[in-house]
């Protein structure tokens, strides 16, 4: 149902949805029951005519049960919860797939710098394909990121990935996503970076590998890409122009 | 009668929140603004800290024409230009031609600051040098439209010499939808290193 509203566009969004429902099924029904409770009891015991207000200490067994027995259930719960999300947490967070490729996301005030690896498939080479705001991933294909900030906090954003990771300055955090929907996506930033944070908005675009090859090739070793303005346009974006170092 | 007064209440409130919004406000130059003076100053004088230029006074037709290219991705988007890139979404916020235009003009109002040299180039050396740029940017570093040529005696030296560094190694005037900017290509050629340009810079500096 979630992604009728919010494509799944990572391995793992369905996951984090699940995990979503689960807390969502779980928390709703006790959610509207101490409210109803809560509401019974205001009407039940609002104030009347010539009767005082009781003071209740809550030791009888009778009373106490109001207390013991909600707590155990919402203990029982918490495990149920406790244990889906950390299955959630190991496979995505805990686990480290073996990546066919790297990207290093670099987040500054108030862009986003992406370095694609060139044909040799390795980055911090010659061939990097560097572009700003624009992020270019093949469909079905493991990926690591190596996400680092040049200058404050900011949180790297991919709704469609249902992820969220903060970049720190002097730290490089490593994660994984494995794109499995082509299209053009949003990237945000999900930190509070200073003024222009609500303006730094970027996309990924996730195309099939025939068009990622030639995406590559079309910035050869050497080239460095500048790229489109592509946070601004809703539309998928054509190859950045090549240029020179 | 309470349940009624509580409705009273409710209804008060909704009809509070359904009249009609006041007439539509179109902020003018100088209340868009103050979003630039974050960074470039209430004045116009720029925050070196923030790499931020003195763009007060500058012409209107270039600051204009900048701004749009930061919106349309001409500047502001090659990896190796940080601070264009951080400028690039404050263009991207405003709105339309006529805001650009708008703030524009009220840049190009205000009186322009000066800011004092900070470099260390020769200006006797830079003169001769300077020769060349004259031709089109004027005799006293006026600038002159028509030849897309900005004023460059209103605003920083380190910015002249970083955006003459930018030009050389096609951070800025590379993209090929800058024409304007790559006007300055063949110039920059000439300046053999990073000294010829603060010689070049410190020589405007002394330009009235």
């Amino acid at each position: 149902m979630v992604e009728h509203y919010l494509t799944a566009a990572s391995s793992y969004a369905t996951d984090i949805d699940n995990l979503i429902w689960l807390v969502t099924i779980i928390v709703m029904p006790w959610f509207f029951l101490v409210q109803g409770i809560l509401f019974y009891f205001l009407f039940k015991f609002k104030k009347k005519d010539g009767q005082k207000a009781q003071y209740i200490t809550g030791e009888e067994a009778h009373q106490m049960r109001w207390v013991s027995v909600p707590h155990i259930l919402v203990l029982l719960c918490d495990i149920v919860l406790i244990f889906g999300a950390i299955r959630v947490w190991v496979d995505i967070k805990q686990d480290m797939p073996t990546p066919d490729a790297t990207v290093r996301i670099i987040a500054q005030q108030w862009a986003w710098t992406f370095v694609h690896p060139g044909p040799d498939n390795k980055i911090d080479t010659d061939d990097d394909i560097w572009t700003v705001d624009e992020l270019h991933l093949e469909n079905g294909q493991t990926y690591q990121y190596k996400l680092e900030s040049r200058d404050v906090m900011h949180s790297f954003s991919v709704p469609v990935f249902r992820l969220k990771q903060d970049a720190l300055p002097g730290r490089v955090i490593s994660g994984w996503f494995k794109p499995i929907k082509e299209g053009n996506w949003s990237i945000q930033c999900a930190e509070m970076c200073g003024i222009g944070h609500g303006l730094m908005p970027a996309r990924v675009i996730i195309e099939s590998a025939a068009a990622h090859a030639a995406w590559i090739s079309a910035h050869g070793p050497g080239k460095l890409a500048a790229a489109t303005p592509a946070a601004s346009a809703p539309a998928p974006q054509t190859a950045p122009a090549p240029q020179a170092p | 009668m309470q349940f009624a007064k509580y409705v009273a209440c409710g209804i008060s409130l909704l009809a509070m929140a359904c009249q009609a919004p006041a007439e539509d406000h179109s902020p003018g130059g100088e209340e868009l603004y103050q979003l630039c003076s974050n960074c470039h100053g209430e004045t116009g004088a720029g925050r070196p800290v923030l790499n931020a230029p003195a763009i007060a006074g500058l012409g209107s037709w270039y600051i204009e024409a900048q701004l749009k290219k930061f919106r349309s991705g001409e500047r502001g988007t090659h990896p190796e230009d940080l601070p264009g890139m951080g400028m690039r979404p404050m263009a991207m916020s405003l709105q339309n031609d006529a805001q650009i235009a708008d703030i524009a003009a009220h840049v190009a109002a205000m009186p322009a600051t000066r800011p004092k040299p900070i470099l260390d180039g020769d200006a006797a050396k830079g003169a001769g040098i300077y020769a060349t740029c004259s031709t089109c940017h004027g005799k006293s570093g006026e600038g002159e439209q028509e030849k897309s040529a900005p004023a460059l005696n209103k605003t920083h030296d380190w910015y002249l010499v970083r955006q003459l560094q930018n030009f050389k190694s096609r951070v800025r005037g590379g993209n090929p939808a800058d024409a304007t900017g790559a006007q300055m290509l063949p110039w920059v050629a000439m300046l053999a290193d990073e000294q010829a340009m603060k010689d070049v810079v410190a020589h405007i500096q002394t330009l009235k």
